[in-house]
């Protein structure tokens, strides 16, 4: 057996499984997205079996791209995501930044910050959506109810009344309603991946070059400098595998869109496949084809950021 | 020591304060889950029970009853412990390969691998529901199994592969020189060595596992169905039972949530992806 044989035969079983998880099933959606299928159609019994006969060409396509939903759902799936992506970010260097000097009980604290990323998505949207958001009996509602009452108090107090009385009564926030439900999937997202970024900038943080922080101290640098030109640099590949990781993960959405709103103004566009697969199989298909275009342009993209790092 | 005389009395006092409120603002959301999980029905929905209450473990002791949660919880545990150990069978010798004997073609593999993860679920849904419908998988352990361990087989070899690749090539070569094949590398010398990686990718696969809430809920009916599809089928209308889907929301994260505890320093040295050098 020739020096390369071994090696090859090691990876083949993970190819092949990998290569027929995705070729199989999308060379399907490839066919039914070129031709007419319902699951329920009275009036064209013959269209409810997927069979070449029923070619429909690039029309299943057409119909979906002068869909308003469709691009509703593209726009949310981009909010989500992003929105998502820039406070992970955000709040994961700068949590990470203050938990990395050692401090009392910094374990423990290191230990109810991570938590978070080990609850599962369906139960982060039911205790989200019903427990904290709910404006009436979850604790946002119990919170405002107890503003309200404590403003209406202090409107009677002696000199302070008059500006109090002044303020208005607060409402709580539905966050079912199509405005505002997107929101409290991205609060959610947010509230479970922070954990992951701090976990990766932490580490990272750790193997940060103290000589070259105390070199820049000697020289004047502030603290913000120092974190501007010394640690933000540092933390460029992590953050490149934070994004990447997360989007990965965030673009397929869906047990919290379901949960939260029904897809009510918050309609991903897997949440969209999901709602046409039901009965326009075709449409469905052709949806999954763009979305499978949308990932590819974000993968490459993605995978250029990671890949220079990757063979280091 | 200049570094330490430069923290100022803000850095020494207010960061670890600012600290300790961020963690228990990010814990809060769970604490409340358990607390609520030992208030009755009525009384989780009642503002002035909010801290004060009369516990009861009710909820606990009717969960067999009210949802028939130790059904769930096995099946979860067994396609979650399955699909973690076939995705390492099959991904140790693959990025053991990738490691240490890499071709041109590898990170092109590697790079393939990754964006197959990024195939959104929802195009390819139906085509596997008629699938497994078809051939009567739908709704088994068996494809559970399969679909969890090839979801993440794409990570399982990307965390083991940048594992593997900062462990020095002569010690594999040595072993070599003694005689082993390739087997024996992989059993005498890459596991013992790497053991701390392999753990951590197999704690993070196992709880991608077991939090997957995609095709475990709408490949599975009653037979295979997990943790999630529990959940994502019994959420209550709004404000109704808020007691007993606290307790077993909690059940069915406690398990990871302390997992993910014992296991924190462990995780946090393979989950770096290479990141940090």
């Amino acid at each position: 057996m020739s020096n390369r044989t071994i090696p090859r035969l090691l990876q083949t079983p993970a190819v092949l499984l990998l290569l027929f998880w995705m070729l199989v099933p999308l060379g399907m959606t490839l066919f039914f997205s070129f031709i007419r299928y319902f699951l329920n159609n009275t009036r064209r019994p013959e269209w409810t079996s997927p069979s070449i006969d029923n070619w429909r060409g690039f029309g299943n396509y057409q119909y979906v791209w002068n869909q308003d939903a469709f691009w509703l759902a593209i726009q949310n799936s981009l909010l989500i995501v992003c929105s998502i992506l820039f406070l992970t970010v955000a709040l994961g260097i700068a949590i990470a930044v203050l938990i990395n000097r050692s401090f009392p009980g910094r374990g423990i604290v290191r230990v109810l910050l991570i938590s978070p990323f080990f609850v599962m998505p369906a139960v982060n949207a039911v205790l989200w959506i019903n427990m904290l958001l709910d404006p009436v009996l979850g604790l946002q509602g119990i919170a405002v109810a107890n503003i309200n009452d404590v403003i209406l108090g202090l409107r009677d107090a002696p000199l302070v009344g008059g500006f109090f009385s002044l303020w208005p009564k607060f409402e709580p926030i539905s966050f079912r309603a199509t405005q505002t439900s997107a929101y409290a999937v991205i609060m959610m997202v947010t509230w479970q991946w922070t954990p992951f970024a701090v976990l990766i900038f932490m580490t990272s943080l750790q193997s940060e070059d103290q000589q070259q922080k105390e070199a820049a101290v000697l020289d004047g640098a502030g603290a913000w400098s120092q974190f501007r030109f010394l640690t933000l640099p540092h933390l460029g590949r992590p953050i490149a595998i934070v994004v990447m990781i997360q989007a990965i993960f965030h673009l397929s959405l869906y047990a919290e869109i379901e949960i939260v709103s029904r897809g009510n103004g918050n309609k991903n566009l897997p949440y969209y496949i999901g709602e046409l697969v039901n009965n326009n199989i075709g449409a469905a298909s052709a949806t999954g084809i763009f979305a499978v275009i949308l990932a590819n342009i974000v993968a490459i993209f993605l995978l250029r950021m990671v890949g220079k790092t990757l063979m280091e | 020591m200049a570094i330490v005389a430069q923290h100022s009395k803000f850095s020494k006092i207010a960061m670890p304060v600012l600290a300790w409120v961020v963690a228990l603002i990010f814990f809060f959301p769970i604490f409340y889950m358990l607390l609520t999980s030992f208030k009755t029905d009525a009384d989780a929905v009642k503002p002035e029970f909010l801290f004060s209450f009369t516990p009861t473990l009710e909820n606990y002791t009717n969960m067999t009853d009210n949802y028939d949660y130790w059904r769930f919880a096995s099946n979860s545990v067994i396609t979650s412990v399955s699909a973690t150990i076939f995705a390492l069978v099959v991904g140790v010798p693959c990025a053991y390969a990738m490691a240490f004997d890499p071709s041109r073609g590898t990170k092109d593999i590697l790079m393939w691998m990754l964006s197959t993860k990024m195939l959104p679920a929802a195009a390819v849904l139906y085509p596997m529901i008629f699938l497994t419908k078809s051939i009567g998988l739908f709704d088994t352990h068996f494809l559970v199994i399969m679909v969890l361990s090839l979801i993440n087989l794409p990570i399982v070899i990307w965390m083991l592969f940048t594992y593997f690749k900062d462990i020095p090539k002569d010690i594999i070569e040595a072993g070599k020189m003694d005689g082993l094949n390739t087997w024996g590398e992989i059993k005498e010398i890459l596991i013992p060595l790497a053991w701390g990686g392999i753990a951590s990718t197999a704690l993070l696969t196992f709880i991608f596992c077991w939090n997957e809430a995609y095709w475990t809920v709408r490949l599975t009916t009653i037979d295979a169905a997990t943790l999630s599809k529990l959940i994502e089928g019994n959420r209550a209308p709004e404000g109704l039972f808020f007691g007993r889907l606290s307790a077993v929301s909690t059940a069915a994260v406690g398990p990871i949530v302390v997992l993910g505890w014992f296991c924190q320093k462990q995780l946090v040295q393979g989950l770096t992806f290479g990141a940090v050098k």
